[in-house]
């Protein structure tokens, strides 16, 4: 019955090829619009770490500026990095499962072989907790240990791209680079990892490639490190040293803790209350305490990670979709109206009201199906099309298994509300009645 | 003939006519919310930046390995550059402005911690910034060269006692006195005067509301990475960056020339978000335009069809070409019209949620009768040819059986 159905369907679009083009081309349009924006809102959304997103908590202590707060605009926030100092003896104190300080910097790694030129390559300078916090997956080698954080060695982790570039892609565990004329050893290759968005570094942009290697955080005093990041001051302070830059209250330190589970987010808080009491103590600290954890989706949400523009569209694009429908139901409508004789007549014949419904949804279905799968195409499309406009690294933006299931979903669902009426309609034409006439 | 034949007609198809006008209603509310945020876009792009964008390179150069001396380094370079043909002025910079990075700080007017400050953008150039930008100077002078000095890193830069401040930084910290002369105090209360005032120029962060708010001290930044900005003749721009790229490359092989780019390329990647928004709701609205645009040229030549015999009898009856084209165009714009109705109520509630909940620009009501009258041409347009079709009905269909 369904593949008569469905025949019967194919059959009455193929006679009024104008309507049924113009039905299919609406719901391509409003799905090709509609999930372009969606997959671009669903991505910025999207929850970079499921499995442990509520137990990686990035942490904020009030250290500003006794008269003014960090943000004029939310005045209850603390400054969402913390000073180098700070971040040194949280990680000495590791009172966490596991805690990363860290923060992206930039260095030149001189030629390996002769004829080869030096080249520049970004660096997230952290601990070697880093890679379990986070899943980091490895194809050679691993991260460092907490010795090698402790004695500050020259240790580095690369990405697979800048491994590709450096070494061929062959495995070069235990080879060695020479960066601001220290000889680095290589410790572990991490495999292709792209979270989006960049949970661990909001600030620094939450759409960006990852930093093309990983090095110890420990090594800042020694190498005199200078972050390529963002850093916030409010205290007129000497510095004309490193040493007193690193003893400034600059915040420009990005700390991350990873607690056993989300219980013990109060227990974390106190002990970092404990922490700013005593610094307190010690003349710091002059603003009230304030003192936050914020898990991976919080801390998205607090840097407004989904920009403002993403969810205009989304909207706007679902109001188009909305015309899409109207316009289905108009022209649909129109179609059934003009089948009046054939319905009245299969009516007469025998067809009864639940046969001729159901052969007009399946009509409806099918043509949303088809607008579904051509409103993909377009979608493909208008992917590449933001992805270009937005320059988005390669392979950023592309639909997914959920995204085509949505579209198909919608097509058909959106499809079949449209029919909805129109089949109402054609049903309620009684047998015969029209065949009087004519 | 009135409008009674008209309105029965209508009304034997009302859920139709009242669809069409539903989605003429939704049409006009997404299309003047969108236009209003793509004029915005457009605008916003199009500032005037108080530069010369279009003649501007940037390169970064930065050195390293044992011995590297980088005091050296960016004398010889700005030689270098200032001996190539073409080149007008160049300066090493801390930051470079529209380039998305920047510094930026808060200055007062008298020496008390206590008072809120201002907020502004900030640079560190040579005397030969303001040229090596197009910048020109409307007030006082420019920096005397003994007044620039090199910054190296992590020393504490002594706060130099000329500066040179943008017109809407001198508003914001001096309202309407006259700023030049003026002497304004750093976050650690050391004063500096103001020599020269800028009528325009933009700092680094093109979304930022201070953008206008610019301070300039004399020096030159020796940082780890070195930014050049130099202006080159007009013209000359695209032939001169792989001269400069490579020269600088071979001058001192204990460096990486980490690129050379124009400014008018990073001013547009700054504003990249803003173009990406005003093309996507472009496309999404010449989209939207076309498939309403055909749904109604579709559905009224469906109708002529159906009515073929109704508008023979009508012709047969006397009535002429141009009543029937009437009957049709006036059919189309109480649609349109009603649709208009529906619309405008729309795209106010549309405009209300964009600016509540994403705190957008309210909609300039202008924007609804353009939009209204708009459409009515654009239905008026799209309906003729059918109704032009109709309206060749011989009067002798009538007569025949369909």
């Amino acid at each position: 019955m369904f593949k008569y159905n469905v025949k019967l369907a194919f059959k009455s679009m193929r006679r009024n090829p104008i309507m049924t083009g113009l039905m299919v081309a609406a719901i391509a349009v409003g799905i090709g619009v509609s999930i372009t924006t969606l997959t671009v809102y669903y991505l910025m959304s999207g929850n970079p770490i499921p499995d442990k997103s509520n137990e990686l908590f990035a942490i904020t202590m009030d250290s500003w500026d006794p008269l003014r707060p960090f943000d004029d605009d939310n005045p209850e926030r603390a400054p969402h990095q913390v000073t180098f100092h700070d971040a040194e003896r949280l990680i000495a104190i590791g009172k966490g499962k596991r805690q990363t300080a860290m923060f992206e910097s930039s260095l030149i790694i001189e030629p390996i072989n002769d004829g080869e030129l030096p080249y520049e390559a970004g660096a997230r300078v952290t601990s070697g907790d880093f890679f379990p916090m986070f899943n980091v997956p490895f194809i050679y080698g691993s991260g460092w240990d907490k010795a090698a954080d402790e004695a500050a060695e020259p240790m580095v982790v690369l990405t697979k791209a800048l491994n590709e570039r450096l070494f061929g892609g062959d495995d070069s565990v235990g080879k060695w680079l020479t960066m601001q004329g220290t000889r680095f050893q290589v410790a572990g290759v991490i495999d292709a990892w792209e979270p989006i968005p960049r949970f661990y570094d909001p600030i620094n942009g939450g759409f960006r490639e990852v930093n093309d290697m990983f090095i110890p955080y420990s090594l800042t005093r020694t190498l005199e490190l200078q972050s390529t990041g963002s850093d916030w001051g409010w205290k007129a302070e000497e510095i004309s040293s490193f040493e007193q830059w690193l003893n400034s209250e600059a915040v420009w330190i990005q700390y991350i803790v990873e607690l056993d589970s989300a219980r013990d987010r109060d227990e974390y808080t106190s002990h970092l209350d404990a922490y700013v009491g005593e610094q307190k103590r010690l003349g710091r600290f002059e603003r009230p305490l304030n003192n936050n954890l914020y898990n991976v989706m919080e801390w998205m949400e607090y840097h407004e990670v989904v920009a403002t523009d993403s969810k205009v569209l989304v909207g706007l694009s679902f109001l188009f979709l909305t015309v899409c429908l109207l316009s289905t139901i108009a022209l649909m409508l129109t179609k059934f109206v003009g089948k009046k004789g054939e319905t009245s007549l299969r009516r007469a014949l025998g067809a009864s009201r639940k046969v001729i419904f159901r052969q007009q949804i399946v009509e409806v279905a099918v043509v949303g199906f088809s607008g579904g799968l051509i409103g993909l195409a377009l979608a493909g499309l208008g992917l590449q099309g933001i992805e270009y406009l937005y320059d988005a690294p390669a392979g950023l933006v592309t639909l997914d298994w959920v995204m085509v299931f949505a579209a198909i979903a919608i097509a058909v669902f959106s499809g079949m509300i449209a029919g909805l009426y129109p089949a109402w309609r054609v049903c309620s034409i009684p047998p015969a009645a029209q065949l009087k006439t004519q | 003939m009135g409008f009674g034949p008209m309105i029965s007609a209508l009304m034997r198809n009302k859920t139709g006519a009242i669809l069409v006008a539903l989605q003429i209603a939704v049409t006009l509310a997404i299309v003047i919310n969108s236009l209003y945020i793509i004029v915005q876009r457009v605008e916003k792009i199009n500032r005037e930046t108080g530069m010369d964008v279009n003649n501007v390179i940037v390169t970064y150069v930065r050195g390293f390995g044992e011995g590297f001396d980088v005091v050296d380094s960016i004398t010889n370079d700005i030689d270098l550059i200032n001996s190539i043909p073409g080149v007008v002025a160049a300066t090493v910079a801390n930051h470079v402005p529209l380039s998305g990075s920047g510094s930026g700080t808060g200055l007062r007017t008298v020496a008390d911690e206590t008072i809120e400050s201002v907020s502004t953008g900030r640079y560190r150039w040579s005397e030969a910034g303001l040229d090596a930008l197009g910048i020109e100077l409307s007030r006082g002078r420019n920096f005397f060269p003994e007044e620039v000095n090199y910054i190296l890193p992590a020393s504490d830069p002594p706060t130099p006692p000329s500066i040179i401040v943008t017109q809407d930084l001198a508003n914001d910290l001096f309202g309407e006195e006259d700023a030049l002369g003026k002497t304004v105090y750093w976050g650690d209360m050391e004063p500096s005067k103001i020599v020269g005032i800028i009528d325009h120029m933009h700092g680094s962060w093109v979304s930022w509301d201070k953008l206008g708010n610019v301070v300039i001290q004399p020096g030159k930044p020796a940082y780890t990475t070195n930014k050049y900005i130099i202006r080159v003749e007009p013209g000359m721009r695209d032939k001169l960056m792989p001269i400069i790229e490579k020269k600088l490359g071979e001058s001192n092989r204990q460096r990486v020339v980490k690129g050379v780019e124009s400014l008018e390329e990073m001013a547009q990647r700054s504003y990249r978000r803003d173009r990406g928004m005003a093309i996507v709701l472009s496309v999404v609205i010449s989209l939207l335009i076309g498939l309403t645009a055909l749904v109604i040229v579709g559905l009224a030549s469906f109708h002529v069809t159906q009515r073929t015999k109704q508008i023979g009898t009508l012709r047969a009856l006397g009535a002429r070409r141009i009543d029937i084209i009437r009957q049709f165009m006036l059919e189309n714009w109480l649609i349109t019209t009603t649709g208009a109705v529906f619309g405008v109520v729309l795209t106010g509630l549309v405009a209300y949620w964009l600016e509540v909940s994403f705190e957008l620009p309210r909609l300039d009501w202008r924007y609804l009768p353009a939009g209204v009258l708009t459409l009515w041409v654009l239905s008026s347009l799209a309906a003729f040819e059918p109704a032009r079709r109709a309206a060749s009905v011989p009067p002798a269909v009538a007569t025949r059986s369909v």
